[in-house]
């Protein structure tokens, strides 16, 4: 197969479509974000699962509504949230000419990952795939795209891989992440610390690539400092009380006192909480 | 360098707090520790993030930023401070009619044109590349300009806007939300994404850590 020759075409964008891949890095001094897949480890997945480098562009659906037609035959593999389609999930599956694939109702979690054996064709920007369109680099995948693979990979089948279900994330249960303390953890009064800890927090609507907010039982937060160094999973809490998880998108020094930071193996499972869900913390 | 002390961030990063307050002094410090660990490659290091009174290093893993938390002390220990000497000045034309230019001349009881005049005056330096792409944080800024930052922010404030925000002023590089007062907006590009193509470069930045800044009121931006 040529590798401009397009493999999918995009009928329906869903509720947000993207390319990304693992992001990129040494950029922070220059306020780049790292950006990469919100749910780093179902890209990963997905990838392998094709034949892969876990690193190669992945198209990044939010929550569902998405649908494409296959152009040529190819490898594709679905990884993350649990969503109805008529083709498997975290296995390999081999799509002629004709077929469609639509993302149906989502049952739990957020982020979807497509994956194409030999990567989908992107361009780059400081080294990544990632698009992070309020950045400059690339905008969201429109109805009507044609995506493309990137490398010209053996044209037969290859063997059929899967994730099994004992390994993978549940995302419909309330889950407990590990986090450590954060710089400012001792600025905090015990019983915010406890408050912290103790409740259930909601994950608010008013979340995106760069950051969740929670809702919850406000913590008290009196603390004033200069902007500071941050990282993808360190928990502010701003005057009002309410945390801010931020994430891949997110800026990289930040005002607001960093309670926490949620431990990087646990920010995949993280992303993976739908607006309305919940999740608790526990001290690592 | 004295007074300065080295904690862990997480699992895989350490925190670099060299100063207690913002000044001159800070920014040479920082200076001079982002050089030295620019110098002195670490292990695993993945990404440098420096502030106005801490700096951050990021590593590949848990082992590498436990592994490196000696050699780290070592050149903290070892490294000078980097006083800003013979910076380039990049001259940047405002055109002051941002929104909250009459509000924020009313809240720190001074005229439009005062406003202006005291916020022209200085040459800033350039304290640190942050919070979005190529963001600039400007300072010292005369205190008769210091305010709070807005109660409300904006979900979205254009790029090239010129703000004002606690003890700082800054220019918002690319379109994001923002709490900061505006004051004005120039066409000076501060960060361009096609020169971030492929592997990019440091010239997708129009300023560095250390650079001057001098505003140039302006009635018209001529494109």
């Amino acid at each position: 197969m040529d590798s401009e020759t397009p493999v999918l075409e995009v009928l329906a964008a869903g509720a947000g479509m993207t390319i990304q891949d693992l992001g990129r890095s040494g950029w922070k001094r220059f306020g780049i974000p790292p950006g990469g897949a919100m749910d780093l480890e179902s890209a990963r997945q997905a990838n392998l699962l094709v034949g892969n480098k876990a690193g190669a562009p992945v198209v990044e659906l939010l929550f569902t509504g998405a649908k494409f037609l296959v152009l040529s035959s190819s490898e594709l593999a679905i990884a993350g949230a649990e969503v109805e389609c008529e083709w498997p999930t975290w296995r390999n599956f081999h799509v002629e000419p004709g077929s469609e694939i639509s993302f149906g109702p989502l049952r739990a979690g957020v982020w979807s990952y497509l994956a194409v054996r030999g990567g989908f064709a992107a361009p780059r920007w400081f080294g990544s795939a990632s698009a992070n369109p309020r950045a400059g680099f690339g905008e969201p995948v429109q109805p009507g795209a044609r995506l493309s693979c990137e490398k010209r990979l053996p044209a037969e089948e290859i063997s059929s891989r899967f994730v099994p279900e004992l390994v993978r994330e549940e995302y419909g249960q309330t889950p407990v992440l590990r986090v450590w303390p954060g710089p400012e953890w001792d600025g905090f009064t015990e019983e915010a610390r406890r408050e912290f800890l103790g409740q259930t927090w909601r994950v608010s609507s008013q979340s995106d690539r760069a950051g969740y907010r929670l809702e919850g039982i406000a913590l008290e937060s009196r603390l004033r400092m200069p902007s500071a160094p941050v990282v993808v999973g360190a928990i502010q809490i701003p005057p009002n009380g309410q945390p801010i998880v931020l994430l891949r998108d997110g800026p990289t020094v930040g005002g607001y006192p960093r309670l926490a930071i949620l431990d990087a193996s646990r920010v995949s499972r993280f992303t993976q909480c739908a607006p309305g869900t919940c999740v608790r913390f526990a001290l690592a | 360098m004295d007074d300065v002390a080295v904690s862990r961030f997480g699992p895989v990063a350490l925190l670099v707090a060299f100063a207690q307050k913002v000044d001159l002094e800070s920014l040479a410090r920082c200076r001079g520790l982002l050089s030295s660990f620019q110098e002195n490659r670490l292990e695993g290091l993945v990404d440098v993030t420096p502030a106005y009174c801490s700096l951050l290093l990021e590593f590949d893993d848990p082992e590498h930023a436990s592994d490196q938390f000696d050699r780290v002390n070592q050149l903290l220990k070892a490294a000078r401070a980097l006083p800003v000497e013979e910076a380039p000045v990049f001259e940047i034309p405002v055109c002051y009619d941002g929104p909250d230019l009459e509000e924020f001349a009313r809240r720190n009881t001074l005229s439009v044109s005062n406003v202006i005049e005291l916020h022209t005056a200085p040459v800033y330096s350039v304290f640190l590349i942050g919070f979005s792409p190529g963001f600039p944080y400007l300072g010292p800024l005369d205190v008769r300009l210091h305010a709070p930052r807005l109660d409300h922010p904006r979900p979205r404030v254009s790029a090239g806007s010129v703000a004002i925000g606690g003890e700082h002023t800054g220019i918002y590089s690319i379109a994001s939300p923002g709490g900061w007062w505006l004051l004005g907006r120039t066409n000076a590009e501060i960060f361009s994404a096609e020169k971030a193509r492929d592997g990019g470069s440091a010239d997708a930045f129009l300023l560095r850590q250390g650079d001057c800044v001098k505003f140039l009121p302006v009635e018209e931006l001529f494109h």
